[in-house]
């Protein structure tokens, strides 16, 4: 049984837009989860950073395993890879989830203290949830 | 022994991103199913998607539903959420 709150890793290609989500996702769910922005290339530019998730990998995991959420499909490939060379027995799992709105549910779900699974079904229901 | 209990209050405000998101981390913390009615509309406590979509307002009737092995202490706490919650706002 693992213990402490599953951290998230929010992986985009801007750094402002990481940044923003997890903000947001922060004072939503009352800032008690580890929320780590992973967005841009390692010189700031638009891209994604396998340096980047693999650090927010690490930086999020408190024992209960790791929730990924990626903005765009072509960020899958960048955790992919990352993932294939974490070889850690922690759960990370990748999210398939639309960006704002899954960090948002999963931050919650985590804050709520819910675990891994959890954490992700929550962010992926957020596909079927609507605005209006 | 499972039980049903069901509380209304008003809104002294909108229940915008925080309030909701309050509302639903608490929630999650109860095995009770539990449900957030408002204006017709019906959400799971524990989805914080769910409880912002009601979009419901300031001076709006809203009803906490549970049901399961901790719903009297669940709906308690969800009314006092809302009740401290939307009056501060965000």
């Amino acid at each position: 049984m693992s213990t402490g709150t599953v951290g998230i890793v929010l992986v985009s290609h801007s750094a402002e837009l990481a940044a923003g989500a997890a903000h947001l996702a922060a004072q939503v769910s009352g800032g008690t989860v580890t929320i780590i922005a992973a967005g841009g290339t390692d010189d700031g530019g638009l891209g994604t950073s396998a340096a980047k998730v693999a650090d927010g990998l690490r930086d999020a995991n408190h024992g209960a395993g790791v929730v990924v959420l990626p903005d765009l499909g072509s960020a899958v490939l960048t955790v992919r890879a990352v993932l294939e060379d974490y070889g850690e027995d922690t759960a990370v799992l990748l999210a398939d989830a639309p960006f704002v709105e899954g960090a948002v549910a999963a931050t919650v779900t985590a804050a709520a203290g819910g675990d891994v699974k959890a954490v992700a079904a929550a962010a992926e229901e957020a596909r079927h949830v609507r605005k209006l | 022994m499972s039980a049903s209990y069901e509380q209304g209050i008003i809104l002294e405000g909108d229940l915008h991103a925080r309030p909701a998101g309050a509302l639903a981390v608490a929630a999650g913390r109860f095995a009770a199913l539990i449900n957030v009615s408002a204006g017709g509309h019906t959400a799971d406590a524990k989805s914080v998607l769910g409880v912002m979509g009601l979009g419901a307002t300031s001076g709006q009737h809203l009803t906490v539903s549970a049901a399961g092995p901790d719903a009297r202490e669940a709906v308690a706490a969800l009314i006092a959420i809302l009740s401290e919650a939307t009056r501060v706002g965000g």
